[in-house]
């Protein structure tokens, strides 16, 4: 139902967002590795950890992009700096909604009818119950901004009918203010 | 004598020399009467000529006029007719143009309206949060079961312990620690099951509503576009009505 194209262009299209927008500071780097499973362990995250979801929803698919985040001083720091863990998840779900809304912004140019939700943070149990989605395509990512602040993603496409596309090397302004190909 | 009959000679050669021109001029005069004849003649035929090739061209150009005039009237009727026509075709254009407008001004009026669904994409936000926070009332009061089922389950333990100090005396009671350590054990698993499927519960509410949420964003979106396509459709049929 999903074509291997469009798998890649999903692949393609978040690297891209994660690079662009996981990325606050001017000049640092989003190191991004494919897991074959959700496994934040993996990626350097405690169990107690919590995960930031975002839906794009289209006529032909869904596509919900959970962003996981630690409360590690790390990760603190780079997101809400000194805040609070409230402000902590409120400063890293307006992160989660940037990333989301590139992957839409890329998306748009395939799918003209598309709509994006608020973020909402749930615990890692919860996204732990991702098969419960019933996805035609799951992928897992394990980012590390910088080496210090680790982070993991997972995208799950819950297909209604076919898709098939190939999402071409635009160039997106990053944050800041750079450009990327990919 | 001899002067006189030369005389005689001359006068009648002088006689004879007028007489001879007067017969030549009588002649000449004869031939150029004969030739002022034919002239007249052919002029006559000529006129005649000309006359009749002048009827003969008044009559041809007459028939050239008849029949153009004909054909003028023929095409004037044609044109009156096809003007008719693109008259009568106007008015349908213009009833058409006018029944598209009523439509097109119809089709924005709706799609406004139904910009309006937002108003329930928001009321479904609301019901979706209260859902979620009363799954949250509903983790923190499992987690605070869970903390006393943890806490029976050390009591129960304590209890045992006690139990066996009592020895014999202790033995009954012993039993009853036991079957509470067993049902804490159970009310324990309990409460992870419980968390377990609250959990799930959290991610297929959070994926449901946000699906709605961005659906119900996507729609609207969909109708603002259909809401400018038809405005632009109208303003396009006004314009072409004025």
């Amino acid at each position: 139902m999903i074509s291997a194209h469009a798998k890649e262009s999903f692949d393609r299209i978040f690297r891209q967002a994660a690079r662009t927008r996981l990325v606050t500071v001017p000049g640092g780097v989003c190191e991004i590795r494919p897991l074959s499973d959700l496994a934040p362990g993996e990626a350097g995250l405690a169990d107690t950890h919590r995960v930031a979801v975002l839906t794009i929803s289209s006529l032909s698919f869904r596509l919900l992009i959970a962003l996981h985040f630690g409360d590690d001083p790390a990760t603190r720091g780079y997101f809400a700096g000194t805040g609070e863990a409230r402000q902590h998840a409120d400063a890293f779900m307006e992160v989660a909604n940037l990333c989301s809304g590139a992957i839409n912004q890329a998306l748009v140019d395939y799918f003209p009818d598309l709509g994006m939700s608020t973020p909402y943070v749930l615990t890692n149990g919860s996204v732990a119950h991702w098969r419960e989605l019933r996805a035609q395509h799951t992928a897992f990512y394990a980012l590390a901004i910088d080496t210090t602040v680790k982070l993991a993603a997972t995208l799950c496409v819950c297909a209604n009918a076919p898709i098939d596309f190939v999402a071409h090397g635009t160039p997106v302004e990053g944050t800041s203010g750079e450009l990327e190909l990919f | 004598m001899g002067s006189y009959v030369a005389a005689l000679i001359v006068a009648g050669l002088s006689a004879v020399s007028i007489g001879w021109q007067r017969t030549r001029r009588r002649r000449a005069q004869a031939r150029w009467q004969a030739h002022i004849v034919s002239l007249e003649a052919h002029v006559q035929r000529a006129s005649s000529e000309r006359d009749a090739i002048h009827a003969a061209e008044l009559a041809r150009l007459g028939s050239e006029a008849d029949a153009r005039e004909g054909g003028l009237h023929a095409a004037l009727e044609q044109a009156r007719g096809e003007a008719d026509a693109a008259r009568a075709a106007l008015a349908s254009a213009q009833a058409e143009i006018e029944y598209w407008r009523a439509d097109a001004a119809r089709l924005a009026s709706e799609a406004q309206r139904l910009r309006g669904l937002s108003a329930t994409f928001e009321r479904w936000h609301e019901q979706m949060s209260s859902l979620m926070t009363q799954n949250h009332d509903m983790h923190q009061k499992n987690q605070e079961l869970s903390a006393i089922v943890s806490h029976v389950l050390i009591v129960s333990l304590n209890a045992s312990i006690e139990a066996a100090r009592a020895g014999a005396a202790g033995r009954g009671f012993s039993i009853v620690a036991s079957e509470v350590r067993t049902l804490a054990s159970r009310s324990q698993a309990l409460s992870k099951s419980y968390q377990d499927s609250l959990d799930r519960n959290d991610l297929i509410t959070t994926a449901t509503f946000q699906d709605i949420q961005a659906g119900g964003k996507m729609i609207v979106a969909s109708l603002g576009t259909l809401g400018t396509l038809a405005a632009q459709l109208q303003s396009k049929l006004e314009q072409a009505a004025a």
